[in-house]
C-alpha cells in the first residue's frame, strides 16, 4: 500500500503543461492521456493498491491536511465518489478526443483545468474543500464560453460567472453558518426545513439548486451552454450540473421540495424546448428536463429513486454529450445550429446523424438504450411511493424527450423531408458523405458505443452503485408500455410537424426578470445617478473657481461682489433715475482690469498674518482633534 | 427484404410503423386480459392508456407551447437590440 494520489489534482496540475508544448501532436498525445492518467488511478483504486475501498457508506480517508483548528480532506474515496469518478474520466476522454481540432490551446487548458477541478469535487471529504473546487469549476467554463470570440459570447460568460457566483456565496454563507452552530465541515447528510434555524440549509440548497440549474433558476444553463465553443460546451454539459447532483444527493437527499421541483421541471423544460430553435438550445432544454429526473430522484429518496437519480447523472453524461456533439458537429462544418437554416443534411453527413440518433433514442429511454436502465429506475421509484402526479409528470417528460431529441431536432437538422440542403449550407459542403472531422466521430462512436452497451448490459453500472439493486428494467410491461407511448407520439408528431419546425426567434426564459432588472439598474447608473453626479461636480467646481478667483484680490473681489448686490437690490430706482447703465459699465470696467494691482503688505503685517495662521491651526490641533 | 429496404427506405419505414401501431394495440388488450402487465395505478389499466397519453401528451405539448408562444417567442436579438452600446 503506497501513498494515494489525487487524480483531479494530477489533472488540474497537467493542465498548466499544455501550452508549454510546442510541438502540436506531443501536445495532443498529452491531451489524450491526461483522462488515460486519471482512469490508470482509478483503477489502481480499485484494485485495492492505496486501500481496501469499504463497503457503502464507509469511505477511504487520504489526503488529510489540518488547516485552523479543522482537518481538510481532499480525498475521501466510497462507491459513489467512484463510480462519478469513472464516468467523468471516460467521457472526458471522449471529449479530448472530439475536441483536437481545437485550434487554441488555452480551450484545452481551460477544459481540462475544469475536469480536474470537478474531481477535485467528487473527492472532497469536508465542505471547505468542495467550495474550493467548486468555485474553480465556476471559472474554468466561462474561458470555453469567451473563446466563442462573439458578443453574444461574451455577454453569456458574465452572466454565468454572476450566477455561479451567487450560487458560490449561498454555498459559502451556509457552511460558514452550519460551521457556527455544529463546528463541523464534514460533508454529510444535513437537515432541512423551513423556518430560521434552517437558514444555513436553505442557503446551501439554494446555492446547490442554482449549481445544477433546478427551475426557476434553470435558464443560466440554456443561455450559456449554446453560446459556447462546440467543444467547449460539450465539458459544460458533463460536469457542472452532475457535480451539484452529486452534492445534492451527498446532502440532502429525501427533500420533499426537490421532488416536486425536480418533476415540474422535468415537464416545464419541455414546453420550452418546443419554441426553439436553435439545435445547442434544445439541447440544453434537455438536460434542464433530464436533471429533472435526478433531482426527483434525491428528492424522492428511498434507495432505489437515489441509484437511480446517480445512474441517470452517469447516463445523462454519456448520452447528453453525445447529442452536444451532434448539433456540434452541425454547427462545425456548416457554421450554424439554427432549425430554419437547416434540413437535407442527411446525404452529407449520415454518420454523425445515426451517431446522434443513438444519444436521441438513449435520451428518450429505448429499451436496449441507456437512458431506458436508469430512467425506469427513478419512474419505479416514484410508482413505489405511489405518489401520481410524480409519475404522470416523470412520464410525460419522457414523451416530450422523444419527441424533441428523437424527432424534431433530427427532423429539422439533417432531414425536413428533403434530400438537399438550402444553397448558402451546400456551397459548405464537400460532396462525399464525409464532411466531419473523423477525430469527432471517433469520440461520438465511442460514446455511442457506450450508451448502446450500458443499455444491453446494465449490471456493469448497476453493480457500481452505492445501494444494492434488485431491479429487472426490462419487464414485459415496462418495455411494452414505453414502445407503445413512442409509437404515438411519433403519430402526434407527424400530424404536428409543421408547428413544430424551426422559427427565427428568442424564447423568453425565467431570466427575463432578472435581465430587465439588470438593464433598469444600468439605466439608473448611468441616466439618473450619474446625471446626479455630474451635477455636484459642475456645484463644486463652481465654488471652487470662486474661491480661487477670490484669493487672487480678495479686498477688490469683495469689492465687486458688494456693487453687484447693491445693483441688484437697486435695480428698480437706478432705472427710473438712468444711470443704471453707467453703473453696469463702471462694474463691467471693474470686472476687467480685476485683479488688477495687488495691495502691497507691509512685512510687519506678513508676519502678523503668518502666526495668525499657525495660531489657528493650534487651535485646530488643541481643540478640533480628539 | 435488404434489397426492398434499400429501394424504398421510407416506405419501408410507414409499413414497419404501422405494424407495429396494430400490434402494440392488439397488445394491449390481449395483454390486459390475460393479466401480464403489472402496474402500480389503478389508472395505467384502462385500455390503450399510454397510446393516448402518447399521442394526447405530444399534442397537447406541441400546442400549450405554441399557445405559450404567444407571449414568450421574440425576436433573435431581443436582448441586444436596444443596448446601445456597441463593442
Amino acid at each position: 500500500m503506497t501513498e494515494w494520489i489525487h487524480p483531479g489534482v494530477v489533472i488540474f496540475l497537467g493542465a498548466f503543461l499544455i501550452p508549454w508544448i510546442k510541438w502540436r501532436t506531443v501536445r495532443l498525445a498529452y491531451l489524450l492521456l491526461l483522462p488515460l492518467i486519471g482512469l490508470t488511478l482509478l483503477l489502481l483504486m480499485s484494485s485495492g493498491y492505496f486501500g481496501q475501498i469499504p463497503a457503502w457508506p464507509g469511505a477511504l480517508h487520504k489526503w488529510q491536511i489540518p488547516f485552523l483548528d479543522y482537518s481538510l480532506e481532499l480525498g475521501r474515496i466510497d462507491k459513489m465518489t467512484m463510480v462519478f469518478a469513472y464516468i467523468y474520466l471516460i467521457a472526458a476522454f471522449c471529449m479530448n478526443l472530439y475536441a483536437l481540432g481545437v485550434k487554441n490551446k488555452w480551450e484545452h487548458v481551460a477544459a481540462m483545468i475544469y475536469l480536474g477541478s470537478s474531481l477535485g469535487a467528487i473527492f472532497a471529504g469536508d465542505l471547505f474543500t468542495l467550495f474550493f473546487w467548486l468555485e474553480i469549476m465556476s471559472w474554468a467554463p466561462v474561458f470555453l464560453i469567451w473563446f466563442r470570440g462573439t458578443r453574444k459570447a461574451m455577454g453569456a460568460a458574465i452572466r454565468y460567472v454572476l450566477w455561479h457566483h451567487f450560487s458560490g456565496a449561498c454555498i459559502l454563507a451556509g457552511v460558514v453558518i452550519h460551521l457556527y452552530h455544529t463546528g463541523s465541515i464534514e460533508l454529510t447528510r444535513l437537515p432541512w426545513g423551513w423556518g430560521g434555524e434552517y437558514l444555513g440549509y436553505n442557503l446551501m440548497l439554494l446555492g446547490f439548486i442554482i449549481n445544477s440549474a433546478t427551475t426557476p433558476f434553470h435558464s443560466w444553463l440554456s443561455d450559456t451552454y449554446s453560446e459556447a465553443t462546440p467543444s467547449g460546451s460539450i465539458y459544460m454539459t458533463a460536469f457542472t450540473t452532475k457535480t451539484a447532483i452529486y452534492c445534492l444527493i451527498r446532502t440532502f437527499p429525501g427533500v420533499e421540495l426537490l421532488m416536486w421541483l425536480g418533476a415540474i421541471q422535468a415537464v416545464f423544460a419541455l414546453f420550452l424546448a418546443v419554441l426553439e430553435n436553435d439545435g445547442r438550445r434544445l439541447c440544453s432544454y434537455h438536460i434542464i428536463s433530464q436533471i429533472g429526473y435526478m433531482v426527483a430522484g434525491v428528492g424522492i429518496g428511498t434507495e432505489m429513486a437515489i441509484n437511480g437519480a446517480i445512474s441517470h447523472a452517469l447516463c445523462h453524461i454519456i448520452y447528453n454529450a453525445l447529442l452536444y456533439m451532434g448539433a456540434g458537429c452541425v454547427l462545425v462544418v456548416v457554421g450554424t445550429a439554427k432549425f430554419h437554416e437547416l434540413g437535407g443534411l442527411y446525404k452529407y453527413m449520415p454518420i454523425s446523424f445515426w451517431l446522434y440518433m443513438v444519444g436521441g433514442f438513449s435520451i428518450s429511454g429505448f429499451p436496449l438504450f441507456n437512458g431506458f436502465i436508469s430512467k425506469v429506475m427513478t419512474i419505479e421509484a416514484a410508482e413505489l411511493i405511489h405518489n401520481a402526479p410524480i409519475y404522470l409528470l416523470l412520464e410525460g417528460a419522457t414523451v416530450g424527450t422523444f419527441l424533441h431529441t428523437g424527432l424534431k431536432l433530427p427532423w429539422n437538422m439533417w432531414l425536413q423531408g428533403r434530400d438537399e440542403p438550402p444553397p448558402n449550407i451546400r456551397a459548405k459542403l464537400k460532396d462525399s458523405a464525409l464532411n466531419t472531422p473523423v477525430h469527432m466521430l471517433i469520440g461520438m462512436s465511442i460514446l455511442a458505443f457506450l450508451c448502446i452497451f450500458m443499455g444491453v448490459y446494465p449490471k456493469i453500472l448497476y453493480d457500481h452503485l452505492p445501494y444494492p439493486v434488485e431491479f429487472i428494467p426490462f419487464t414485459t410491461t415496462r418495455v411494452f408500455s414505453i414502445m407503445q407511448m413512442f409509437i404515438f407520439t411519433f403519430l402526434g408528431f407527424w400530424f404536428l410537424r409543421k408547428l413544430v419546425a424551426g422559427y427565427p426567434t428568442y424564447t423568453l426564459d425565467t431570466d427575463w426578470p432578472f435581465r430587465m432588472a439588470g438593464r433598469k439598474l444600468i439605466w439608473f447608473c448611468e441616466e439618473p445617478l450619474m446625471g446626479f453626479a455630474r451635477f455636484m461636480d459642475r456645484k463644486v467646481m463652481e465654488v471652487v473657481d470662486l474661491i480661487v478667483w477670490i484669493s487672487k484680490n480678495p479686498a477688490a473681489a469683495f469689492e465687486i461682489k458688494k456693487k453687484e448686490m447693491l445693483l441688484a437690490g437697486h435695480q428698480r430706482r437706478l432705472a427710473k433715475s438712468g444711470s443704471i447703465d453707467l453703473c453696469r459699465q463702471s462694474l463691467e470696467e471693474e470686472k476687467r482690469k480685476y485683479p488688477g494691482e495687488l495691495p502691497g503688505l507691509t512685512l510687519g503685517a506678513s508676519i502678523i498674518l503668518i502666526l495668525f495662521s499657525f495660531l489657528l491651526y493650534l487651535a485646530l490641533y488643541l481643540f478640533a482633534i480628539p | 427484404m435488404m434489397s426492398f429496404l434499400r429501394q424504398y427506405p421510407k416506405r419501408f419505414f410507414w409499413v414497419a410503423f404501422f405494424i407495429g401501431l396494430a400490434v402494440s394495440l392488439v397488445l394491449d388488450v390481449l395483454w390486459l386480459r390475460s393479466d401480464i402487465l403489472h402496474y402500480h395505478f389503478p389508472f395505467q389499466y384502462v385500455p390503450q392508456f399510454f397510446a393516448i397519453f402518447g399521442l394526447l401528451g405530444c399534442m397537447l405539448l406541441i400546442l400549450i407551447a405554441k399557445g405559450m408562444g404567444y407571449f414568450i417567442s421574440k425576436d433573435e436579438d431581443y436582448y441586444e437590440k436596444d443596448s446601445r452600446r456597441q463593442v
